[in-house]
């Protein structure tokens, strides 16, 4: 191949068409502009949030055989909600599918469990053995397009994951196949979704991801109306920060907190753009702690954000509601959405927390689901029962303000339900 | 499948290449390679061969897929193997752009080299004159692992809309940075010692 048996000629025509080639490429790969975030404007007056204090719970799930985690929520322009998770017999199992629930504004109930992705879907859509299934998340875009994304691993742990993505023109009623995004060169591996993606003024996607192969650290994708990555951007590096939740404050401007992953400070980190998510400032601590686990942020009215987290150094026993302002630097616990009645988080023999559990049951279930507890009770299992004794375990919010003004929250509670909380600005005002 | 059609090539290629020829003609030969781009259909688990060898290798890059294509002509008696120089021109360029895009964007700094492969015109210059460079110095096999990963970026021909994904994989990352620090030994074991 590399010999002088070629003339002058053929090799002044392999130079005009490697320059075509690659005048072509340049001119068909034009820079694009990063449109501002599409930054929410005043709810519109629905009777709910205009009304006095409202705070409400139920369970979003109803399967009680299944470990269900990682939950997500939309809100849908009749005043519904559609929530995600994954279920199925243990986290990481062959079993696990992509689930989810609708709830019906009026009745303010959660409808059946839908199953809306499985391995198996998956591996057909894809044409990629896939293992195993996790993390989805829900988004309605503003052209009332729906998305799902959720990861798949075809080799290895968690670390080995990549996004999938499917959407709904019709709000859920019928989906696309899944697509698999691709966000890395590294064989495509390790790029997991768990936080709720914002929105650009052109309709772009933004979705905050993170990766856990050899480093741990957080990503923003810009990916296009029409779900093709165009581009990125590092919120962090090296090996201690996971799972960032993006809250645009105005068009360039945004915070994002991240889970804390490293062993040193158990604070949660925090990062800034100014620039709509194109350069993101080098994450620092903050004041909260944080056990390594997910939280979730969304911007109130008064330009302060509510942060829901495990305000912990060690367990995931206390989910509580917190408010800051946009600083970062006063922080005020809001209410302790459920926890532990042991402070320090200590296990409870299966009898006594059988007691306690029944009641939490009651007072989160809601009307529709509080036909389950016996049933619950029953089977209480090795899910939340080990040898050392039974422990509560409240983790993986995912929170959203939607465009009635509602806040809306769903966790992981004792992976066994998926428990939805709801209130309005008159209830915070009262907390505060 | 049409939208596996790299997968399929890759694996008729790659199973070409390192299955032994038992000294078959080029007749036979090519027979060869037409059966094993055959058995890349057989399902297995519900998918073709290639499309399980693509689970866990994703679509490997077009360089990856024309210096494949490249050795099979060679074991073909279709072409001859480049030279050494040409050969180290060759893994001087690839191993250099693994070495800027890895390392990074594998979480050791903020920046973030894949990103370029979105906003590629800056990356489509320097490849564009490294291309151009190997194609004076007559490589025309580097040149055309290039020029062809260019092409088909324009095309789309790849799921992917970053231009990395078309010039780099961890296998001709790899393969490249391994081979350059065997070239490296072996010349310096070759040098004299000093008297």
């Amino acid at each position: 191949m590399n010999s002088g048996k070629f003339g002058f000629l053929p090799t002044c025509l392999s130079v005009v068409a490697l320059a075509a080639i690659f005048t072509t490429a340049w001119w068909l790969h034009p820079e694009r502009a990063v449109a501002g975030f599409a930054v929410a404007g005043s709810p519109h007056a629905l009777p709910l949030a205009s009304k006095g204090p409202f705070y409400s719970t139920r369970f979003a799930s109803s399967d009680l055989d299944e470990f269900v985690h990682a939950s997500s929520v939309t809100s849908l322009p009749d005043g519904g909600l559609m929530a995600v998770w994954f279920a199925g017999s243990r986290e990481g199992a062959a079993d696990v599918q992509v689930r989810g629930a609708r709830f019906d504004a009026i009745a303010a109930e959660w409808g059946e469990e839908l199953v809306l992705a499985t391995r198996e879907s998956t591996q057909k859509a894809t044409q990629k053995h896939i293992r195993k299934l996790g993390n989805p998340v829900i988004a309605l875009a503003p052209d009332n397009r729906l998305w799902l994304f959720y990861v798949s691993v075809s080799i290895g742990g968690w670390a080995g994951s990549a996004i999938n993505a499917m959407y709904s023109d019709d709000l859920g009623e019928t989906w696309s196949t899944p697509r698999q995004l691709i966000t890395t060169p590294f064989l495509n591996i390790s790029t997991l979704v768990r936080n709720a993606p914002v929105f650009h003024q052109d309709g772009t996607i933004g979705l905050p991801v993170y990766h856990e192969f050899l480093g741990k650290f957080a990503e923003y994708l810009y990916i296009s109306p029409n779900g093709e990555v165009t581009g990125k951007s590092r919120i962090s590096k090296g090996n201690d920060s996971l799972q960032p939740t993006v809250v645009p404050m105005d068009e360039q401007h945004a915070v994002a907190m991240l889970r804390y992953a490293g062993a040193s400070h158990h604070r949660v980190l925090a990062s800034r753009t100014a620039d709509a998510g194109r350069t993101w400032s080098k994450p620092y601590p903050i004041d909260p702690a944080n056990p390594n686990s997910a939280l979730a942020a969304v911007a109130t009215p008064n330009h302060g954000l509510l942060v829901a987290l495990n305000d912990l150094e060690d367990g995931r026993f206390r989910l509580r509601l917190m408010e800051t302002d946009s600083s970062l630097d006063l922080w005020k616990p809001v209410i302790d959405l459920d926890e532990s009645p042991d402070p320090e988080g200590n296990p409870f023999t299966p009898e006594v927390y059988r007691d306690i559990i029944g009641d939490k049951f009651r007072l989160s279930s809601g009307p529709r689901r509080l036909s389950l507890v016996d049933e619950f009770l029953t089977n209480l299992d090795k899910r939340v029962c080990k040898t050392h004794g039974c422990d509560f375990e409240y983790e993986y919010p995912y929170f959203i303000r939607s465009a009635d003004g509602l806040y809306h929250l769903v966790y992981s509670w004792n992976n066994t339900f998926i428990k939805h909380v709801s209130f309005n600005d008159a209830w915070l005002l009262e907390q505060l | 499948m049409p939208e596996l059609w790299q997968a399929h090539l890759t694996f008729g290629l790659l199973a070409f290449i390192v299955t032994p020829g038992f000294g078959l003609g080029r007749g036979f030969q090519g027979l060869r390679l037409l059966l094993l781009l055959g058995i890349s259909f057989i399902p297995v688990d519900g998918l073709s061969l290639a499309a399980y060898m693509r689970s866990f290798t994703d679509d490997v890059a077009i360089t990856t897929l024309v210096a494949l294509a490249f050795f099979a002509a060679v074991r073909l008696g279709l072409m001859a193997m480049p030279a050494q120089n040409a050969r180290v021109q060759l893994l001087i360029v690839m191993a250099g752009l693994a070495l800027f895009l890895y390392p990074a964007t594998m979480g050791l700094s903020y920046l973030d080299p894949y990103q370029l492969g979105y906003a590629p015109r800056p990356l489509i210059a320097v490849v564009g004159v490294l291309a151009l460079g190997l194609l004076l110095l007559r490589n025309w096999l580097g040149a055309s692992m290039l020029g062809l990963a260019t092409l088909t970026f324009s095309l789309g021909s790849k799921p992917s809309p970053n231009y990395w994904d078309y010039l780099l994989d961890p296998f001709i990352a790899l393969f490249s940075c391994g081979a350059l620090l065997v070239y490296a030994c072996k010349a310096l074991v070759r040098k004299p010692m000093p008297a």
